[in-house]
């Protein structure tokens, strides 16, 4: 069921994903106010909603720096990789039934491989930045994807277990029913905090911790090169609250409304949650981010998994 | 469009050209508008206005390594289990007892280094002599 | 493959294929044990019962092997394993020399002053591997049993972490070592591709029905340059003096034997199963058989290291048991399968000697230090020249018997040539070890200070090793009759072969292999 009209599709879907990633600055900065009680951008155009352009056009008329002291092609690359990486995520996202780009069936795996993908963006800057802040920002980066991407894919396969299928439009199908919320509600939570990090979303924002690291592997970004990090995150927040949505909230499937409705309003709900998450939420330290990769969520996951699979043979036998 | 294999793949392809062209574009187009101003101060990292003393090629602690190694041993652990998950049906409750089996081993490892202290990153690392 | 599959899903093993690897099975279960209790106990303290533990790991693996030997031989695990006289002759050998080295390790790791009891489990991970190999008939499993033995062994050759030489050990032997290993695998892919499975025995009988393609030759050359890197075969042996020399004593002693013998089983299944129909095998293996106890044998005359001297002599034995690779199967065979029980007895032994006299930090390594050695302690220098006097293959130790039965075999064959090489090279090595010996009874020593004395541990793994050696040299006739035995189960399934019938085999193996040369 892959879209008849792969332009169109690919054409239609870019061009949302990056009108969301973009319109989440202004989005999230005036979420953040609300909750804060201040007013957020309100002055560009009715409620503000003009500083995306302005920020953009002032993003592109910055000075595009290169430092002498970096690795020039690799300095280049590091934020092209980012957006390279999530929007080719994005290719297997089944939208709405007919609405998608790429229908795989291993597209749970290709989901998993482009975000692990991304970890070398950010390695990469942080290393070609020659800035120690950066390194230090860098190798945190590294630490922390990595970790949690161990039971990101593990706290997946509970919902695989009970779909018994890679592919996302049979995922949904499969909810049709109950949704995967109510069974795999630990996997979840689990893939809820493994996305968080893996967007390097605050609490888990370590990475480019401004109170220590100056802003962390790309301090030395700035114009456009800085804005790609920037919207890259907002992307990657984007996919996590689509992924989110199909594994554990039925997709696009909703009564009343049309699918494409259902899909983004679920969708912009766990992107709520997201920036709810970075307005209440404070920042832990290091060691205590690992030490909850490792010694909870790894063994969480892998319980998970077993459970599901007991239940799986118990109930389906 | 037919729908064999690789058909499905060709969408991606061309996804994949047309993200690649939106990337570079925006590198691209910062460098036509942006200017360029070099000064000295622009030249130098950027350590909060101190003067930096050396650069950044230096070593670091080793514990980004075995971070690096332990995900290396665990992510391969978990690729093993996603087949599994696919085909547990399948295989019914043998499958079922193999996966315990297998993950008992490996919990067997993750024991040693939880024991060993390679997942400690705070104070209780520094007491085992920083390592 | 889905009719496969489905046919896997249907049988579920059943108690004999879990007999099928008992021996793994006790292994990794006391390597686990050791490594749990390694990360609960006080590291100062857990040495000697982590060793034991480990003892008594290898001694369950012997219990085992003996066990798996009363039991019905066949296949297990879907035909991926195959129990059979062959592998256990070579999972004897594994376990015993596993038992051998752990205890000759008790006295090493206290006077090195290693504290880590990882090097015990390491060292029963990496038996795992390989009898795993000796056992495996499938192309696959045979690989990842070659890695669990590698990896082992790649750490085990940095133990001695204070010293430069032993991290250049390791880290030769594991980029060289992986290296290897994927040419191995590479062949393994070009095998499937050219056979369409990884089975020896699918493998064997769709080279039989004839077309052989170039990928099979070519698959087959890659294999044998992943397995002959393992074994230390001349032109691939350039790793072996400096991983030898570097790493621990007694941890040389382990894989310049255990893994040794468990490549070369696997190098017999490969060649004498898959490799039948192809006759160009005898010229390679000629070649790398003649290069291996040439190169070897004449390097070690300039080495004055005697770690470095026995690394060069292990390439020369590796050459000499190749030899027996390139006869007949119904002699070869047997004769290869002895040399490496003999070669495991007193090379084990030779290295127990040097971790022993080696002592703190391996100070005493070269032809020097080995002077006066008969003065000064009389019984470590008898039992060093036992060894020596097997390596150049003196009558009635087992190093004479090994070559001789090598030899014959290639004189069955008609390999004149190869045996001349041999011969020669036997009188050339002779001169090297008897150095040794030379300089242990009639150079001065340069110091007096007595030896210390032999412990317990290390006493028992000499007086284990000479034994053996000894008895291989006067009684060689059970060892010869066992491995002669299993040759029977080195055919293919296709061909039903009784057991009682050796000379049936024989005759059926050696028109297969004129039908072989005549194709």
């Amino acid at each position: 069921m892959t879209s008849p009209y792969p332009f169109a599709a690919i054409f239609g879907i870019l061009i949302v994903a990056l009108t969301i990633a973009s319109g989440l600055i202004w989005i999230e900065r005036r979420l953040l106010a609300l909750w804060q009680d201040r007013y957020g951008p309100n002055r560009v155009g009715p409620f503000g909603l003009l500083q995306v352009l302005a920020d953009t056009i002032k993003l592109l008329a910055k000075e595009d720096w290169i430092p002498p002291f970096a690795d020039k092609p690799v300095f280049i690359i590091a934020p092209a990789i980012i957006m390279i990486t999530v929007l080719m995520s994005f290719a297997v996202i089944p939208i709405a039934p007919g609405i998608i780009i790429s229908d795989l069936n291993i597209a749970l795996l290709f989901f998993l491989a482009m975000s692990s993908l991304g970890v070398y963006s950010i390695v990469l800057a942080g290393w070609s930045s020659d800035n120690k802040y950066s390194l230090l920002g860098g190798v945190r980066a590294a630490a922390q994807m990595l970790s949690y991407e161990v039971f990101m894919g593990l706290s997946l396969m509970g919902v695989v277990l009970l779909s018994g299928s890679f592919d996302l439009v049979d995922i949904v199908h499969a909810q049709r029913k109950i949704w995967f919320i109510i069974p795999q509600f630990l996997g979840f939570v689990l893939f809820l905090i493994a996305g968080l990090a893996e967007t390097r979303r605050l609490p888990f924002d370590l990475p480019e911790a401004e109170s220590e690291l100056v802003a962390g592997f790309h301090s030395e970004y700035s114009g456009m090169k800085f804005g790609m990090f920037f919207v890259g995150e907002y992307l990657g927040v984007t996919l996590i609250s689509a992924m989110i949505t199909i594994l554990f909230f039925g997709g696009w499937m909703g009564p009343v409304l049309p699918p494409i409705v259902w899909f983004l309003l679920k969708m912009f709900f766990f992107i709520g949650v997201f920036i709810l998450m970075r307005a209440s939420l404070p920042r832990p330290r290091f060691d205590q981010l690992m030490a909850w990769a490792w010694k909870l969520m790894l063994p969480l996951a892998l319980a998970n998994l077993l459970v599901t699979g007991a239940v799986v043979l118990a109930f389906f036998h | 469009m037919p729908d064999n294999y690789f058909a499905r793949y060709l969408p991606l392809l061309i996804h994949l050209v047309i993200v690649g062209i939106v990337a570079c574009g925006m590198v691209l187009l910062s460098w036509l508008i942006g200017w360029r101003r070099p000064t000295r101060a622009k030249m130098a990292p950027y350590e909060c206005g101190m003067a930096p003393i050396g650069d950044a090629r230096e070593r670091f602690s080793v514990k980004f390594y075995l971070v690096a190694m332990l995900f290396i041993l665990f992510d391969v652990e978990a690729v093993f289990l996603y087949p599994w998950a696919i085909i547990l049906r399948d295989l019914k409750m043998f499958g079922f007892w193999e996966m315990i089996v297998y993950i008992d081993i490996v919990l067997v490892g993750f024991f040693y280094i939880w024991k060993k202290g390679v997942l400690d990153w705070g104070e209780a690392s520094m007491k085992r002599g920083g390592f | 493959m889905a009719t496969s599959l489905n046919d896997m899903m249907q049988t579920v093993p059943q108690w004999s294929d879990y007999i099928r690897i008992l021996p793994e099975i006790v292994l990794s279960l006391f390597g686990m044990a050791v490594m749990m209790l390694d990360a609960v106990m006080d590291e100062s303290k857990s040495q000697k019962a982590l060793g034991a533990v480990a003892l008594i790991g290898a001694f369950g693996a012997i219990g085992a092997t003996l066990y798996q030997a009363q039991y019905p031989f066949g296949y297990g695990f879907w035909e991926m394993v195959r129990v059979d006289a062959f592998s256990i002759f070579f999972h004897f050998i594994v376990a015993a020399v596993t038992a051998v080295v752990i205890l000759a390790s008790f006295e090493y790791m206290e006077v090195q002053r290693i504290r880590a009891g990882e090097y015990y489990g390491l060292i029963l991970f990496g038996a795992v591997g390989m009898s795993l190999m000796s056992s495996a008939v499938e192309l696959v499993l045979i690989f990842i049993a070659l890695e669990i033995s590698s990896i082992a062994t790649y750490i085990l050759a940095g133990f001695r972490r204070r010293s430069a030489t032993s991290s250049e050990s390791s880290l030769k032997y594991f980029l060289l070592g992986s290296f290897a290993t994927a040419f191995f695998l590479y062949g393994v892919a070009l095998m499937f591709g050219a056979t369409g499975s990884t089975s020896i025995f699918a493998i064997s009988r769709s080279l039989e029905s004839g077309n052989i393609s170039l990928l099979a030759y070519a698959g087959l050359a890659f294999m044998f340059v992943g397995l002959g890197f393992k074994v230390a075969a001349a032109p691939f042996h350039v790793w072996t003096p400096d991983v030898y020399e570097g790493a621990p004593s007694p941890v040389v002693a382990f894989m310049s034997t255990a893994p040794k013998a468990a490549v070369f089983a696997v190098l017999l299944r490969v060649i004498f199963e898959i490799n039948s129909p192809v006759p160009t095998r005898m010229w390679l293996i000629w070649i790398v058989a003649a290069l291996s106890m040439t190169i070897g044998n004449i390097a070690a005359l300039v080495q004055n290291n005697v770690k470095r001297l026995l690394a060069y002599s292990s390439i020369a034995h590796a050459g000499y048991i190749l030899v027996a690779f390139a006869a007949l199967p119904s002699s070869g065979i047997p004769a290869a399968m002895f040399y490496t029980a003999a070669y495991a007895a007193m090379n084990v032994g030779a290295f127990a000697v040097i971790s022993h006299f080696g002592g703190e930090g391996e100070r005493y390594v070269t032809m020097e230090d080995y002077a006066g050695l008969g003065k000064r302690s009389p019984l470590l220098a008898v039992t060093l020249t036992i060894f020596l006097l097997s390596l150049i293959g003196i009558p009635a130790t087992g190093g004479f018997f090994a070559k001789f039965y090598v030899f014959s075999a290639a004189l069955q064959a008609n390999l004149v040539g190869l045996v001349i090489i041999g011969v020669l090279n036997s009188a050339i090595g002779a001169y090297y070890y008897l150095r040794i010996i030379v300089a242990m009874y009639m150079h001065e020593p340069k110091q007096e200070a007595p030896v210390a004395p032999i412990p317990m541990g290390a006493g028992l793994a000499l007086a284990i090793s000479v034994v053996v050696t000894i008895y291989l040299g006067v009684i060689p006739g059970r060892v010869l009759n066992y491995a002669q035995q299993s040759v029977s189960e080195l055919t293919p399934v296709g061909q039903v072969v009784s057991l009682q019938a050796p000379h049936a085999v024989e005759a059926r193996m050696a028109t297969n292999v004129k039908k072989a040369l005549a194709h």
